[in-house]
């Protein structure tokens, strides 16, 4: 087994549960790069057993460097320690470096030198080892395990026996949850959106982290505004297609941002995510290069409607309906581009000319003089209650501009509904 | 380089080549008088009509048919009417391929046009801005640059006083059974040239159900 041990020293000014929350959320982070983690209840110490995934991520030189990357990334001060057991490791974060020991015996070489007060032992033991006139961790570890058990009680025999690897060394493996909620507090009210950007950036990560580790992507998240004295504000993201990356996420919600009115100064942001999807396979290709164009268009209409509207990106579709006016419909991009769609029906395709444009409602004029073309008779929906008996006409207006007008058959009166643009 | 060369060069027009590919027009007097052949591609071009419904978005449906027979999105940024599907139907248009969007002003527009002319899923983007900046129109000429897409802006009129950095800048004014173009400005080509188009969009699909008749007979009717 090889150890890396995480110390975050900024944690370690923040309150418990903070310390916690954040401890907890880092978990969910770096099960990306390891299926065995665990922090500590009273220190701000993340481990991971890499040991296991070396193999895969290039070797450990190679995958340290990724998680400290991403460490920085996250915006984390960090000390990192690998060691064969997780108690040294610990140990180590808080020595000088080098902090890379790969095996048993490199460990007891490294560990020696170091002085007896980084041992995590009670104060009253460390005491009694000065007083035996021990300095150095080498000197303890030379004497012989029954006198160490008979002199300084079993559990600092027991607890030397972990640091050197001698021993297992049980800790309490973390478990990805089922559902993801992240909480980040501010330590004093954030009140502009801009200012929310960089917390939100962390936490995208985090949750490009929890979305990796567990091989999955998500259609929709919803970020939780807290406000001193007032209800939370919510403000979900939508996707059309999974993802889980951050980056993307990080343009979603700053386009929502841009429009986004809160209601008060925030105090706390949540993340959260019920469902999950299976990743959608298009991703970085052999030679890394750029997306594919439909995954852009993708995230562009994302951009688009986290900017403008849900509602605000249509698609056109042919409606097979006699009656001008609905012979075209606006619908969401989405249920028309998807192959699944059936065929536009050719009944729905008129024969005549019409016009590019089309006014929103048939615009009632006087009767036109320049009409150059018609008239195309159309008589529709009798046997609902839009009943349309119309004449219509190309008609030239003195400026050129060629209308598209009909005159309906039983008042007898001129409109205007389209224009040859 | 050698005073031979540079008149050789001069002669053959070689360093008024255009930046920029091309996308034919579908129009043989416009493209032979467009440098590279056609609508400058990853660049912006401003339409000036005279008056709306002359023809102005007709002149258009080659490229933009072919654009999107070849698999590219057209971005529609706050149309002033809606555009009519069984119309861009028979354009042979994908309707699929087409997408209008909502905007609410023209800080909305811009930002829209803008983002989805950087966008190498769209082969064209059409916006009709009121009024536009200069800079503006500098923002969406990098955007399209960058996307390789065309932009096309309708102004008004009155906007050929202005000055503006789009690439190529057409007047358009209705003549019978078509469309007369002035080549306001035209980067890496001539400016100042009038064509007449006749318009296939208009034309060509006569209905077969129509006559002619006078504004007598319709009243009869």
């Amino acid at each position: 087994m090889l150890w890396l041990c995480i110390r975050l020293p900024q944690l370690a000014r923040e309150a418990f549960a903070d310390q916690h929350a954040a401890l907890e959320r880092l978990a969910g982070w770096a099960y990306q790069w390891s299926s065995l983690i665990s922090y500590a209840s009273d220190e701000p110490l993340l481990w991971l057993e890499l040991g296991a995934s070396c193999a895969l991520f290039d070797g450990h030189a190679a995958l340290l460097a990724r998680i400290e990357a991403g460490l920085v990334q996250l915006g984390y001060s960090h000390i990192c320690a690998l060691a064969p057991s997780a108690t040294a490791a610990a140990l180590l974060t808080r020595a000088p470096a080098p902090r890379h020991v790969l095996d048993r015996m490199q460990l007891r070489q490294r560990l020696a030198p170091l002085p007896l007060q980084l041992l995590a032992l009670p104060a009253e033991t460390l005491a009694a080892l000065h007083a035996s006139g021990l300095r150095r961790i080498g000197q303890v570890l030379e004497l012989a395990a029954s006198a160490i058990a008979r002199r300084f009680g079993p559990e600092t025999q027991s607890y030397l026996q972990r640091l050197c690897a001698q021993a297992s060394d049980p800790r309490p493996a973390w478990c990805l949850p089922a559902s993801y909620l992240a909480r980040c507090e501010f330590g004093s009210e954030v009140r502009t959106t801009t200012a929310l950007l960089f917390p939100l950036q962390r936490l995208l990560l985090e949750f490009q982290g929890y979305l990796r580790a567990r091989d999955c992507s998500v259609l929709r998240f919803t970020l939780l505004f807290e406000h001193y004295r007032h209800p939370i504000s919510p403000v979900s993201i939508g996707l059309s297609a999974a993802g889980r990356d951050a980056a993307q996420f990080l343009t979603l919600v700053r386009e929502r941002l841009h429009s986004l009115v809160l209601p008060a100064p925030v105090s706390a942001l949540r993340l959260q995510a019920h469902e999950f999807t299976s990743p959608s396979i298009v991703q970085g290709d052999l030679f890394g290069s750029a997306a594919q164009p439909l995954q852009q268009l993708q995230q562009l209409l994302d951009r688009l409607r986290a900017r403008l509207g849900e509602n605000s990106v249509r698609a056109l579709q042919l409606h097979a309906d006699y009656r001008p006016e609905r012979g075209c419909r606006l619908v969401s991009p989405d249920s028309s581009a998807h192959p699944g769609t059936p065929a536009q029906p050719d009944a729905a395709r008129p024969e005549a000319a019409r016009p590019c444009w089309l006014l929103p409602e048939p615009l009632r004029i006087d009767a036109p003089s320049g009409l150059v073309r018609g008239p195309e008779r159309i008589e529709s929906g009798w046997w609902n209650q839009d009943d349309v008996r119309r004449d219509y006409y190309l008609a030239h207006t003195a400026e050129g501009t060629r209308l598209w007008v009909f005159r309906d058959r039983r008042a007898g009166e001129w409109y205007l509904q389209g224009l040859w643009a | 380089m050698n005073l031979d060369q540079l008149s050789r060069l001069c002669h053959d027009g070689e360093w008024r080549r255009p930046a920029h590919a091309a996308a034919p027009s579908g129009y043989a007097e416009l493209d032979a008088n467009l440098p590279g052949g056609g609508w400058p591609v990853g660049a912006i071009a401003e339409l000036m009509p005279e008056a709306t419904g002359i023809g102005e978005l007709s002149l258009l449906a080659p490229v933009l048919s072919r654009l999107a027979r070849a698999g590219r999105y057209i971005a529609w940024i706050a149309p002033p009417y809606l555009p009519y599907a069984p119309a861009l139907a028979q354009w042979q248009l994908p309707l699929k391929r087409l997408l209008i969007i909502h905007t609410r002003g023209a800080q909305e527009s811009l930002w829209a046009a803008e983002q989805t002319l950087r966008c190498p899923a769209f082969g064209a983007v059409l916006s009709w801005p009121a009024e536009i900046a200069d800079k503006n129109v500098r923002r969406l000429q990098l955007a399209a640059e960058a996307g390789g897409s065309l932009g096309i802006l309708y102004r008004p009129a009155t906007a050929a006083r202005e000055h503006s950095p789009a690439a190529l800048r057409l007047r358009l004014r209705p003549v019978a059974d078509g469309l007369a173009v002035e080549i306001h400005k035209c980067r890496g080509g001539r400016a100042g040239l009038r064509l007449q188009l006749s318009l296939h969009a208009l034309s060509d699909t006569s209905p077969a159900d129509v006559v002619a008749v006078h504004p007598a007979a319709a009243t009869r009717a």
